[in-house]
């Protein structure tokens, strides 16, 4: 064990560099894709769980029950070799052109991550008073209008900081992805590994720039927030 | 404009309106008083169905409200409604407050929407205020901001459920002096309000309930000096000023 040689150019240079850069790629992409995208869907699922119509309501609560209720590796499989079987051919040559693996553990991670926005997104409005929708219905708009103009951009700005949590568990989780072949970090970190032996190094990379990731993150959320908070100060 | 006809309404067993028949034209404006928990809130918020009737027949603005044809949100445009605790959008700023009906609903453009807004606020005294957010106004500068949202509009009917009980004394003043502007413009207007002095002033009809009852109906002097029930006069000698009271014969 001691005679472990740390050799730290291994990552910071040459081939090996490159591929847990491209790695560091894929994980940011897939992460921001994911973000923006399992937001917009929470926020669909938020209404619908919230809607009055019994099929939108009933439909959300099962989605929120199987989402939130399975491993998230497991929804991955299921994205990766289940709805390959189900998709038309067309369909499928198109994905493997474009990387079938990056898309599955997309929707997988975009679906998981939701279910949980979802619901925080719900208290979050059930939190703002009933007489925002009242003087929201009075003006004349619907009750999804309302919801889009008035409730849920309140809602949001209150949701902030379990939110933040949500898109910090989406990067981390992002690294699920390598178990079906996405290139991402830790898929990189490991094939630097398997062919130097400089795990160490390698892992200690990877370590440190998931939590540059989480603290950029909470970073510019927190900037937001605080130009958000600022506006409710005053008087 | 407005018609009750034997409207009937019920929270669970109570029944918080019973039996009301009431007529409002076009132009006229009346004040609803009455004790607490009467029914003046349920009242004035079925003329916008921010609360639903069980039972009898409702017609504003042509349109019945018990038919399922009826556009709710597109009637609900056409009526402004104030809240007693202002309810103004907190994320909003005052001039985006007063242009998002009718950039989103009457498909106005920004520019207009917010030329016709700062004609509005110039009226109200509150120009200088356009940018900036609810929670920076005193409760008075809401109120009118709030008066204003309903206004840019363009409604055909006014509602207002005590717009001035949750302010300071020192601010009801610039409030009513709002609603009585636009009362003299000949805007149709139904306010529950306790200010008497106002109901004198600009009522065409003073409406007093109790218990889920109209209980009377008549022009201001004529309810002040000369109350037909009991309860009426109980009320009115526990709201009245001197004031009030000396201006009768
Ligand atoms: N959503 C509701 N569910 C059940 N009961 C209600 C509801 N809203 C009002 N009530 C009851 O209906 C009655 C009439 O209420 P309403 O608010 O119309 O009275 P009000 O005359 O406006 O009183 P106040 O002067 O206190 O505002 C009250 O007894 C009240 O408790
Ligand atoms: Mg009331």
């Amino acid at each position: 064990m001691l005679s472990y040689k740390f050799d730290w150019s291994v990552i910071t240079s040459g081939q090996y560099h490159e591929w847990l850069i491209s790695g560091l790629k894929v994980t940011i992409q897939l992460s921001i894709s994911g973000i923006l995208l399992s937001f917009l869907l929470g926020l669909i699922v938020a209404v619908m769980r919230m809607s009055h119509l019994k099929l939108f309501r009933w439909s959300a609560c099962v989605f929120l029950e199987f989402t939130r209720n399975t491993p998230l590796l497991v929804q991955i499989f299921f994205w990766y070799f289940g709805s390959y079987k189900l998709l038309p051919t067309a369909v499928n040559e198109w994905l493997n052109n474009t990387g079938f693996e990056f898309a599955a553990a997309l929707i997988a991670l975009t679906i998981y991550t939701s279910a949980f926005i979802a619901e925080d997104i719900r208290s979050g409005v059930l939190s703002i008073p009933k007489e925002q929708m009242e003087a929201a219905q009075s003006s004349g708009f619907s009750y999804i209008r309302s919801m889009q103009y008035i409730i849920l951009p309140q809602a949001v700005r209150i949701t902030i900081p379990p939110l933040v949590n949500q898109f910090l568990n989406l990067a981390k989780n992002s690294s699920l992805a390598m178990t079906i072949g996405v290139m991402e970090l830790t898929y990189q970190a490991r094939q630097v590994e398997s062919y130097t032996f400089k795990g160490f190094e390698a892992f200690t990379a990877a370590t440190v720039v998931y939590l540059a990731i989480s603290v950029i993150i909470t970073f510019l959320v927190d900037q937001y927030n605080e130009r958000v908070l600022q506006i409710h100060k005053g008087a | 404009m407005i018609q009750f006809t034997n409207v009937n309404k019920w929270f669970n067993t109570l029944h918080v309106l019973n039996n009301i028949n009431l007529q409002v034209k076009q132009g006229e404006v009346i004040v609803v008083c009455g004790p607490s928990g009467s029914g003046k809130s349920t009242l004035i918020r079925t003329i916008n169905q921010l609360e639903p009737i069980n039972d009898g027949k409702l017609i504003v603005d042509g349109k019945d409200l018990s038919d399922k044809s009826t556009d709710i949100n597109k009637l609900r445009a056409e009526i402004g409604f104030v809240f007693q605790q202002f309810n103004l959008y907190p994320h909003l700023s005052v001039i985006s407050n007063i242009t998002l009906a009718p950039i989103k609903l009457r498909g106005l453009s920004k520019k207009d929407a917010e030329e016709q807004a700062m004609q509005l606020l110039t009226r109200v005294g509150l120009a200088e205020k356009r940018d900036v957010y609810p929670s920076q106004l005193s409760g008075g500068q809401q109120q009118r901001v709030a008066i204003t949202r309903g206004l840019a509009m363009k409604p055909r009917i006014m509602l207002f459920d005590e717009p001035t009980s949750a302010l300071d004394p020192e601010m009801i003043g610039e409030v009513l002096a709002v609603m009585q502007d636009l009362a003299k413009s000949g805007m149709t207007m139904v306010v529950v309000t306790h200010e008497m002095g106002f109901a004198r002033e600009v009522a065409h009809r003073v409406v007093f309930m109790d218990a889920g009852t109209v209980l009377e109906e008549a022009p201001p002097e004529e309810f002040f000096c000369n109350p037909q029930t009991d309860r009426a006069k109980q009320f009115l000698n526990q709201l009245l000023t001197p004031m009030h009271g000396a201006t009768c014969n």
